[in-house]
């Protein structure tokens, strides 16, 4: 007789193994990882640039100069680029936030020759055409204008205002920004961050030693130098004061809810405790928001909690959007659930439902050579390296619910959070 | 290339089984050949508010994620219009927990007042997330109704109104459930790091025991042809102006689904592409503009969506389309076509890079038919012509097939 109501037999994994990337050190000086495995013989490129929004002196000019890096060259047209890496399949990401940016070349590997020879010249080469700059500011400037009648946008910017104020950490941009963008700032900031500042190049996929050597010789030839920037001299954010603050929208059918603070970020010791923290209140759907807010009293379609970590510094945040009518009910519940995890200790239980959650969780966001790339980059920018990734299994596997509570109380101080609605009148 | 085992147990579930051993993982995919095509008009949006039940308590057990969880696995679902598809991924040593959950809420729901009540209204709050509260959030509410008068595509997953799924009955529910929810109307794929003896052993002991249903022959009002232009303007809050038009077209498993699909390939896919180059760069009538195939089930839709530049006029920006189209009619570059070509299979290749992908890829093209036809994709879409795309384009972009929504800024 098969017995359906008792669980098969759960096994924690045997230790995770978390791949080592390669490190070359380029002729060009420029640190290159490579991550080869995986199943498919593709290749992804990335250029990691000290060119975030932190080094500009000009609004907007660090996400132009990342989004319009393929839009011309001294010798090819924004159509010509396109149209060369459209017909080989392949495509470029770009990103660029506070801190980095980064230009990606996803590639099959067969392609690769022509491939890496265009992103050379998007690379070394970008000429920022006057046209493609006013279509960027057409097109961003509409995007935005959708952007701010959104409440889950409107509750972010302020949010960032009030945590960050002036400094880059707490900018969203403005419609006038778009205004001030012109061809020469975007190519002096071009010609200092992109062509002089290269962090590191990381290559994942599949590649034969062959196709290895042969990207290799390729990128050493790339005329880049590179950089590591130190980011506690730059101005850091004027100091915190705790806000709350309505942004009215009065057509609004749900408000959207930001409340958190200012905390540490991913070089602080505690910081990997401080995540399996916040993935107990809002990090993944069993969370105690998600369970009461949500699968208890129906007040939303989703709630979540994190814990941003920047060079600089870190925040802590729980997001949301409610129906208008329920949005003091759902923030009262919040609050309660922070206290909670202040005055109570979590659950043996619960804690270990977690871990184990915490360990598939951790499987699958370095399974495949991109996603390993990621993760791999999210510490690489802070000089870490996996011992980092070993020191926050061994933080899963060990915490102590005590330990928690101490966290909460120290992290999670409810006075000094910061509450932005944005909605209807509430 | 997905290699692949394919068997079906006594009671009619299919179950397929890719082994990638280059993981520690495994994905197991579910899909209920049921969506919101399946619904009675006066009871739409069941579908999904059936996808959001599946996770309040089965029989068994009294919650799916949390033992989940404990086995570190993560899942989701979504519905559409043809079916309704549940996965998630697991540690490979865990993958007896995952048949123990899904084969318990295929065998039976717990079906509680509670969590009836509570999912209505988040699935409420869902409506208004997706559908109320964003600028150009309820298009397609407007879209479907206006090119579909008789079939149920005519609705949207989330409903035809809310008040349908507010009004939502635990009897209604279980029908639903009874229904559809049975093993010889769903496919099992689990990709990953496992083989095929352990899956054929798990699938025998926890989902065999589980009885065939006696599931309804789909017999759908079709749409006739349509012999009008239709047009509906609405003017909103919005802060520019966008404009929608829909022609109807084949379904996904017809023969030229591939020449219709490639049409709106050549016409709008990546930045190198005859729509975004003329219409956004060269003549800056839109922002963006985009044409895709719905790829339904059913006889389909061709899409052609664009975002006015503000200060446009809605009739220029449609001209501006139009003597796109109308070129297209007469004209494929064979190159331009080769190029899009070039971008699927590339596609493929980095689709296959993920378990997940891959299990609801090989689910998918088994409720076409057969499992095999995700390999052979790529040679598919390679045998279509320019004069094929040509034909298609003839035969479907005219005045009379075409539905036209312009979604006004009232400023």
């Amino acid at each position: 007789m098969l017995i359906r109501n008792i669980s098969p037999l759960l096994q924690q994994p045997e230790k995770i193994i978390i791949p080592e990337p390669e490190k070359i050190i380029l002729k060009n000086g420029i640190p290159l990882y490579i991550i080869n495995q995986g199943t498919q013989e593709v290749c992804k490129i990335e250029f990691l640039f000290a060119g975030g929004s932190l080094f500009e002196s000009n609004p907007l000019v660090a996400a132009a100069v990342n989004e319009l890096i393929d839009e011309g060259t001294k010798n090819k047209s924004s159509a010509q680029i396109a149209e060369i890496f459209d017909y080989y399949g392949a495509y470029l990401q770009t990103e660029c936030t506070a801190d980095w940016a980064s230009v990606s070349l996803f590639s099959l590997n067969k392609f690769l020759d022509p491939t890496i020879q265009l992103l050379q010249e998007v690379i070394e080469e970008a000429s920022f055409p006057e046209n493609e700059l006013e279509t960027f500011i057409t097109q961003g400037k509409q995007r935005l204008s959708v952007s701010l009648e959104k409440v889950d946008y409107l509750a972010r910017k302020h949010f960032a205002k009030m945590l960050f104020g002036d400094h880059a950490y707490g900018y969203f941009k403005n419609l006038n920004d778009y205004d001030t963008l012109n061809q020469e700032k975007l190519s002096v900031f071009y010609q200092q961050f992109y062509k002089r500042e290269v962090k590191a190049i990381i290559i994942s996929g599949r590649f034969d030693k062959e196709d290895e050597n042969k990207l290799l010789t390729k990128l050493e030839l790339f005329d880049l130098k590179p950089a590591d920037p130190d980011f506690s001299k730059l101005p850091s954010p004027a100091p915190y004061l705790m806000q709350n603050v309505h942004i009215e929208k009065e057509d609004a059918v749900q408000n959207a809810i930001r409340i958190g603070c200012p905390t540490i970020n991913r070089l602080h010791p505690d910081y990997p405790k401080l995540t399996v923290l916040n993935t107990i209140l809002g990090g993944y759907f069993g969370s105690r928001l998600m369970s009461n807010i949500r699968e208890d009293k129906g007040y939303t379609y989703g709630i979540g909690s994190g814990v941003a970590s920047m060079q600089q510094i870190g925040y802590f945040y729980i997001a949301t959007e409610v129906g208008a009518d329920v949005c003091n009910d759902a923030v009262k519940e919040i609050y309660k659930e922070i206290e909670q995890l202040q005055q109570n200790l979590v659950p043996d239980d619960e804690l270990n439902l977690v871990r184990s959650y915490l360990f598939g969780s951790f499987q699958r966001s370095i399974d495949g050579p991109f996603a390993l790339a990621d993760r791999f980059k999210s510490i690489l920018t802070y000089g870490l390296d996996n011992e980092y990734f070993y020191r926050y299994l061994e933080c899963v596997r060990t915490i102590l619910p005590e330990d928690l509570r101490q966290l909460a109380e120290k992290y999670f101080t409810v006075s000094v959070m910061t509450q932005v609605t944005a909605g209807k009148e509430i | 290339m997905i290699q692949f085992e394919k068997f079906k147990l006594d009671n009619g579930l299919t179950v397929i089984v890719h082994e990638d051993h280059s993981t520690p993982l495994v994905a197991v995919n579910i899909l209920y050949k049921v969506g919101a095509r399946d619904e009675d008009e006066n009871k739409t949006g069941f579908a999904h508010l059936f996808e959001h039940l599946m996770f309040g308590g089965s029989e068994n057990i009294p919650n799916y994620d949390d033992p989940l969880q404990r086995a570190g696995g993560e899942n989701n679902a979504f519905t559409n219009n043809d079916f309704t598809n549940y996965y998630l991924t697991i540690p490979a040593e865990n993958l007896e927990t995952a048949f123990w959950l899904e084969s318990d809420r295929m065998l039976n729901l717990a079906f509680s007042e509670k969590s009836l009540e509570v999912q209505r209204h988040v699935v409420v709050e869902e409506f208004k997330q997706r559908y109320l509260n964003q600028p150009y959030g309820d298009v397609w509410l407007l879209l479907r109704p206006l090119a579909y008068k008789i079939h149920p595509y005519k609705w949207s997953t989330i409903g035809k109104e809310i008040s349908h799924v507010e009004k939502a009955t635990l009897d209604d529910v279980k029908s639903f459930f009874k229904k559809y929810y049975a093993p010889n109307n769903a496919i099992l794929c689990v990709s990953g790091n496992c083989n095929l003896k352990q899956v054929k052993d798990l699938c025998d002991k926890w989902f065999a025991p589980i009885p065939a249903a006696d599931i309804p022959v789909r017999n759908l009002p079709q749409e006739p042809a349509q012999t009008q232009l239709r047009e509906l303007k609405v003017e909103k809050d919005v802060p520019y102006d966008q404009l929608y038009k829909t022609w109807h077209c084949c379904s996904r498993s017809d023969a030229d689904f591939y020449a219709t699909d490639l049409l709106s390939d050549v016409l709008s896919r990546g930045k190198s592409s005859i729509m975004y180059q003329q219409l956004v760069k060269e003549k800056k009538l839109f922002t963006d503009v985009g044409a895709y195939m719905l790829g339904e089930l059913d006889k389909s839709l061709i899409v052609v969506e664009g975002k006015l530049v503000k200060g446009i006029k809605i009739k220029d920006a449609e001209d501006g389309i139009a003597e796109v189209l109308e070129k297209i009619k007469s004209d494929v570059n064979p190159e331009d076509l080769q190029k899009v070509k070039n971008k699927i299979e590339s596609g493929l290749v980095f689709a296959e890079m993920n378990i997940a992908n891959k299990a609801l890829n090989l689910s998918y093209f088994e409720m076409l038919g057969d499992a095999q036809i995700a390999n052979q994709q790529a040679e598919l879409y390679n045998a279509v012509t320019p004069e094929n795309i040509i034909t298609i384009a003839k035969e479907i972009i005219t005045d009379q097939n075409c539905s036209t929504l312009y979604y006004c800024s009232k400023n």
